[in-house]
């Protein structure tokens, strides 16, 4: 055949022995990019980006729950309805129900440790969101108030953050 | 909160009776470079075989399997998709059917269900139950990392990229409302590094004061690195057969009953509900704990754990856990998770929890009393002393059951050339952690994922 290749050659890269005794291992790098989709949570993400903070309740009038999920799901997993998405009234306040400040963390963390990672009540949610407090220190019971970073967006969680509330 | 309905109230029930005969395992270490996964499975599968005193060659042994169930946490540690499929050739088991499991932490535990349910079902007469992990391809806070990919990724993972986080947060929830010390909290890594000194499998072995783990380097505050479990290299095997097999391989068969529970791997989700009661448990028990603003499990309790334990114990039909178990296996991954279990499992009410370490009730020896310790916990030296090879956790921690329950501790531990095959000598103050034998006995075990997404409680009973 015509596309018969004369001479196939290796175009990858030289692999660094980083052990030899009493076994032979190599370095093995791995960098890779993936494609993640919000899929129905984009409106959460979207609501990031104008420092809104959106969730999601059960529109069927037959379920009993009816919480007001956040994180958001866009489905209810009482009856299986599709959700109704619900902006928290600003500025959105919340209480923290406990907390950890991280000192060691895994790689790749966007955030200079030691850092407060720290739990809170919404008024109105059923549940207990997650994020950390940009400064001051936690207590138990204490009122923090959501921020949205706009600067060098990542279009995750780590859009928006928690301070200090007075009053 | 979640509503169960009666036909989701079910106890399950095996078709016929399961026993598990025979187990095997690795030494477990951080950095595991002499041998490949498929190796090391090897080394737990031939020690499983030809070790445990079963009445038959181990090549026939082999010979009876029909069926594997293989456990495995986490494919891109290794960067090896269906690496069930290089472990079962690499065990000589081709072409039996073989199936993979995976349920984070819990793997371990899971493989043995389903191996279980196998034998139960008729599907096969003996069951091979393997599972291991390696995770040292890549460094420490790259391990860390691939593992919080265990927590949510959207609302989770890139807020703390390491584990201790999301269990952190519980544990200064649980000091506040159930009055836990860091001493107690110490003590239970203190034990587990000590239990892991008798043997000769343990990748973290310590004798440690509680002020040497307070004032270890901190991972993630309150907890410190002492308080944290390996993060290992390893296999582990286990034997399940049916009841007419069991006795014709061994004189001394266990028999085994496990289910499990499951709970949103986000602790966020936990909606507030009602606590589900054990056998020995009323509502009235909880009635001071009910206070306004309290919720269950919040972030003191696994609902998954409380589950596992409402299933198993009435599948096994234990009615009293403290009063009927002589010994358990708990998934330490952290002091606090182990802490959190107990009043899951029922070996004390919930808020009391504290109290079966203070107790001495823990412990193979009661310091309190000097004597033998009522339940002791983690003999194995569990994931904070021994190992965390993930999915041969829950595999590992039951054959170091049954082995207790055989009075086989002292053969599996205590032999000179079991210690020289992993590269060690024999301590000289080496002490036997083999509890007391009597007629009637058993043994539960939990094998636990995320922060409580999903566990398995397995109850293990002397059939001799
Ligand atoms: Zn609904």
């Amino acid at each position: 055949m015509s596309d018969t290749p004369k001479e196939v050659q290796f175009i990858g890269e030289e692999t660094e022995i980083m052990e030899n005794d009493p076994s032979m291992v190599i370095k093995w790098p791995r960098s890779l990019v993936h494609r993640h989709t919000y899929g129905k949570l984009t409106p959460f993400f979207k609501g990031l980006q104008e420092s809104k903070l959106m969730a999601t309740r059960c529109p069927n009038p037959k379920c009993k729950a009816k919480e007001l999920w956040l994180p958001p799901r866009a489905h209810c997993p009482d009856c299986h309805a599709d959700m109704k998405w619900e902006e928290i009234p600003q500025p959105v306040i919340a209480t923290i129900y406990t907390f950890t400040k991280v000192v060691y963390a895994g790689i790749g963390l966007e955030l200079t440790t030691p850092y407060w990672q720290i739990d809170v009540e919404i008024p109105g949610a059923c549940t207990i969101f997650k994020g950390y407090l940009k400064y001051g220190e936690p207590k138990v019971g204490m009122k923090v108030k959501a921020e949205f970073r706009k600067d060098k967006p990542t279009n995750t969680i780590l859009n928006m953050c928690w301070v200090p509330h007075k009053g | 909160m979640i509503i169960m309905k009666e036909g989701n109230k079910r106890i399950p029930k095996w078709s016929r009776r399961v026993f598990v005969v025979a187990g095997g395992t690795t030494a477990y270490r951080k950095w595991f470079p002499e041998y490949k996964i498929e190796e090391l499975a090897m080394l737990a599968f031939r020690q499983m075989l030809e070790n445990n005193d079963l009445k038959m060659d181990p090549l026939e042994v082999k010979g009876l399997i029909n069926f594997c169930v293989y456990g495995e946490f986490a494919d891109h540690f290794q960067d090896q998709l269906l690496c069930e499929s290089k472990v079962h050739d690499y065990l000589g088991l081709d072409p039996l059917y073989n199936i993979g499991v995976k349920t984070g932490g819990a793997t371990g535990g899971s493989t043995v269900l389903a191996a279980a349910s196998a034998v139960a079902s008729g599907y096969a007469d003996v069951v091979l139950a393997l599972g291991w992990e390696r995770m040292d391809e890549v460094d420490t806070r790259t391990g860390n990392m691939y593992i919080s990919t265990a927590a949510c990724k959207d609302f989770e993972t890139r807020l703390g990229r390491i584990y201790s986080s999301y269990y952190a947060p519980m544990a200064k929830k649980f000091m506040d409302a159930y009055n836990l010390s860091e001493e107690t909290r110490a003590k239970v890594a203190v034990k587990n590094h000590l239990y892991a000194c008798s043997s000769p499998y343990a990748q973290q072995p310590g004798k440690y004061t509680v002020k040497e783990v307070l004032d270890s380097r901190m991972s993630a505050w309150p907890l410190r690195f002492l308080e944290c479990c390996a993060m290992s290299t390893g296999a582990a095997s286990m034997l399940l057969c049916d009841e007419k097999t069991a006795y014709k391989l061994t004189d001394n068969p266990c028999e085994v009953f496990i289910a499990g529970g499951s709970h949103t791997l986000r602790v966020a989700d936990r909606r507030p509900q009602e606590i589900p009661l054990l056998p020995h448990e009323t509502k009235d028990m909880y009635k001071d704990l009910m206070k306004p603003g309290f919720r269950y499990p919040g972030f003191e309790s696994f609902l998954a754990s409380r589950m596992a334990a409402w299933f198993a114990y009435r599948m096994a039909g234990i009615t009293n856990p403290l009063e009927e178990l002589d010994l358990v296996e708990l998934h330490d991954a952290f002091t606090i998770s182990d802490i959190q279990t107990y009043g899951d499992i029922g070996l004390r009410p919930y808020g009391q929890e504290p109290d079966y370490i203070e107790s001495g009730d823990a412990y193979y020896i009661n310091p309190n009393t000097n004597k033998p310790g009522k339940c002791p916990a983690n003999l194995s030296g569990g994931l904070i002393g021994t190992m965390h090879a993930v999915g041969a956790t829950g595999i590992f921690q039951g054959i170091e059951c049954m082995w207790q329950l055989q009075g086989k501790y002292d053969k599996f531990h205590g032999d000179p050339k079991i210690w020289k095959q992993w590269g060690k000598e024999k301590p000289k103050d080496w002490q036997s952690l083999q509890i007391p034998q009597k007629k009637k006995m058993q043994a539960a075990w939990v094998s636990h994922a995320g922060v409580g997404s999903h566990v398995t409680l397995g109850v293990m009973k002397k059939a001799w």
